[in-house]
């Protein structure tokens, strides 16, 4: 058979979802050799999507469109998955902990799952739109996609956090990094997101000035980028400066997870504006 | 004092966090004035993102700018009037979403201000002198013996540490100081400034910018701009020419490609041409040109022969009159109907002088009989091409390098506090408990791999040069 992009991309669902799995067992069980079983799924699906998001360029300019597949919905899921995974892989090698890869591996399994087997999401090539047909539309949704992804795994930090109400001293949830350490690397995953997602919305505002002639229009995904960009700043301000810590960046943690997701598919199935291209059909 | 910033360690001496914390507690003693105290708090820094962000909301929801009829028909008499009083139709331009706007600025202002001269005083009173058993309480700290106090001179000592350095003499020894991205605290301003300078050219924008929309047939100058708030007409200065407008579609239908070929003249000469496309504008004399829209028109080919045998070929476009002189006729096209009965149809106006006006229906193809007074004509349409109409975007922003120059000192004050740290390393030689010792210590606010690291190179060098056991 011959090998698609789509195919190699819709298989790396299954591998996601394998790694969490290894990632859980491993937690669970407290077998650091299935953990390391994990890291080695991940990263063979890490390699299969990256040869797959690869392949489906080369596609692209077979048909004749010749594009970056950074332009759909379904091009867009995939990318959030493979920014997530490196993210998360750059944590783990870091850290040398992989029980963030229970709470992380998840996020990247269920965005390919809705790419990949939801009838609404088309995975066509499609061709490019003349508002698309620019140099920022690499560097703008890389850029918020590196945010989004750091979120998204600030989010599951939050969650771990949540879970781990104080610091055991045995027990499943004595393997969490402790307390102060997630709280520490929430914080730090937040700012680089929030880092990114500035650079996001400036790329995203020197591209709108050149397309449309104007940086600013309060469209609604600009207008949920801001919402999202405020909940973040309230983490960083009120822990920076006011001294929350733990529970309350946690909560914020979700709170600005939950803004990320509005921002990327609320706003495109629920909202009509300017980037209505982004829609699923 | 300990503070966590951006998951690294920062170490502040205590003034320097109640500087940062509580804000109006200001160094000098003086007591705190409660409206400035409001105002640089980041309690209200806070309270306004969350306003910011809960109202920017409802933006969101309700659709913008379009005209207040609409908004009585989808929501109703009462909720009408709620959308008119509180400016909901366009309420990112309401005088209370500004109002919020301006209070943020003033609060990052005040905050500002406030904190400058605390945090330089500070800043500058920090010169590294330290007791030597605070050294080895430092998070990174070694003590070496060495085989007598003079292994070492002073010249030996200094090139072990980076330059540049202070140094000082602390208990019956010396202490060598060297610190490196002690500016880095001044990050946070500016990004915080970067904010203000956004907001600034944004409002330049908005007081001294311009913002409109011609539309222009290909084959015809436009010299005016219709502004898109006021309607108003806004002359340009020169005259935009559109040559031709070309729209090209893929196979599956969906748009590839909408392009105008633009001439600027200026006096009546030719002084620029440019194609234009989406994300390709085009400037001139401070004003910029976007491709945004087109329509079609058709044009009609309609050929009229007479009684006594005259033939002719009139080009005919949609609500034009067009003059057919040796016979007297004026002739125009009211309607276009370009599917009608599986055909294109047009209901074409014909007068004269003496007579009433009439209009006809005409299907492509199908030839006509009419009568005017006693002449008879026969008339059919040959042929509809298309004419095509250029939108376009005209926009004069002088704020917008302002806000590019924001946008860059964002990125620049994100890189200072991501990545730039102040390190501080001391290295002392004297004895202590009457043997000579040589201590090193070092602390850094952020990156504590990366300090670990540079760290350990200045220890191995130490070890080399000493040959002393820790």
């Amino acid at each position: 058979m011959i090998l698609t992009s789509s195919y190699l991309l819709s298989l790396t669902t299954f591998i996601y979802l394998g790694a969490a799995v290894l990632y859980l067992i491993s937690w669970i069980f407290r077998v650091d050799k299935v953990g390391l079983l994990g890291t080695f799924a991940t990263v063979v699906g890490f390699l299969a999507q990256t040869i797959g998001i690869l392949l489906r360029w080369v596609e692209s300019y077979q048909m004749g469109y010749g594009h970056a597949p950074l332009s759909n919905l379904y091009e867009s899921l995939v990318f959030f998955s493979w920014m997530t995974i490196l993210v998360y892989l750059f944590l783990e090698f870091r850290l040398k902990n992989r029980v963030i890869g229970v709470f992380s591996t998840p996020f990247a399994s269920l965005a390919m799952a809705y790419a990949s087997f939801n009838p609404n999401v088309t995975d066509e090539i499609q061709p490019l739109i003349p508002a698309l047909k620019s140099n920022w539309l690499i560097a703008h949704v890389v850029t918020c996609f590196l945010g989004y992804s750091s979120f998204a795994i600030a989010c599951g930090m939050g969650l771990m956090y949540l879970l781990k109400s104080k610091d055991y001293e045995t027990g499943l949830l004595s393997k969490l990094p402790s307390q102060k350490n997630l709280d520490e690397l929430m914080h730090q995953t937040i700012f680089f997101g929030f880092l990114w997602l500035s650079v996001g919305i400036i790329t995203g505002a020197v591209w709108a000035n050149e397309a449309w002639g104007t940086y600013w229009s309060w469209d609604p995904k600009e207008t949920w980028s801001l919402i999202t960009w405020f909940v973040y700043a309230i983490a960083l301000h009120a822990r920076f400066v006011r001294g929350w810590m733990g529970k309350k960046i946690a909560y914020l943690s979700l709170i600005g997870f939950i803004s990320v997701i509005f921002t990327y598919f609320g706003v495109n199935f629920l909202l009509s504006g300017l980037h209505s291209y982004a829609n699923a059909g | 004092m300990h503070i966590q910033w951006n998951g690294m360690l920062i170490n502040l001496p205590g003034p320097f966090l109640m500087a940062i914390s509580n804000s109006s507690q200001s160094v000098s003693g003086t007591p705190p004035k409660p409206f400035w105290h409001i105002l640089t708090s980041v309690r209200l820094a806070i309270t306004l993102f969350i306003l910011l962000a809960a109202t920017s909301i409802i933006g969101t929801l309700i659709p913008q700018g379009e005209s207040l009829h609409l908004y009585l028909e989808k929501y109703g008499p009462t909720m009408f009037q709620v959308i008119k009083v509180a400016h909901l139709y366009d309420m990112y331009n309401s005088w209370w979403f500004i109002a919020l706007l301006l209070l943020f600025a003033i609060n990052l202002v005040a905050c500002t201000i406030n904190r400058f001269p605390i945090i330089s005083q500070l800043y500058k009173k920090d010169t590294g002198l330290q007791p030597v058993d605070r050294l080895l309480k430092m998070p990174k700290s070694a003590a070496f013996t060495l085989s007598s106090a003079d292994s070492l001179s002073e010249k030996d000592l200094t090139r072990l540490l980076p330059a540049p350095f202070r140094s000082f003499d602390v208990e019956n020894g010396r202490l060598f100081f060297h610190e490196s991205g002690k500016w880095s605290y001044w990050g946070v301003y500016i990004l915080h400034i970067s904010i203000l300078v956004i907001l600034v050219g944004a409002l330049i924008g908005s007081i001294w910018g311009f913002k409109g929309q011609i539309m222009i047939a290909e084959g015809e100058k436009v010299a005016e701009a219709v502004e898109r708030f006021t309607g108003k007409n806004f002359p340009l200065g020169f005259e935009v020419y559109c040559e031709k407008f070309f729209v090209d579609f893929y196979d599956t239908g969906a748009p590839k490609e909408f392009r105008s070929d633009l001439v600027i003249f200026e006096n009546d000469k030719e002084v620029l041409r440019k194609p234009i496309r989406v994300n390709e504008p085009l400037s001139y004399k401070g004003l910029t040109f976007y491709q945004s829209s087109y329509e079609a028109m058709p044009i009609i080919t309609f050929t009229i022969t007479s009684a006594d045998g005259k033939k002719k070929v009139l080009k005919l476009p949609i609500s034009e009159k067009v003059n057919w002189q040796e016979a007297g006729l004026n002739l125009g096209v009211m309607q276009f109907l370009p599917n009608i009965h599986g055909g294109q149809a047009a209901h074409v106006w014909i007068g004269d002088d003496g007579l009433p006006p009439e209009a006809i229906w005409f299907l492509k193809g199908a030839e006509k009989e009419f009568r005017r007074g006693n002449n008879i004509y026969r008339a059919s349409i040959t042929e509809v091409t298309q004419r095509y109409m250029t939108g376009l975007q005209v926009k004069k922003d002088p704020g917008v390098w302002v806000v590019w120059l924001g946008c860059a000192g964002m990125l620049l004050g994100f890189g200072v506090v991501f990545w730039v740290a102040h390190r501080r390393i001391w290295l002392w030689v004297g004895e202590r408990n009457g043997q000579p010792t040589l201590i090193l210590a070092g602390r850094t606010n952020k990156n504590n791999m990366q300090f670990e690291r540079f760290f350990t190179e200045v220890e191995h060098k130490i070890r080399a040069a000493t040959g002393a056991k820790i």
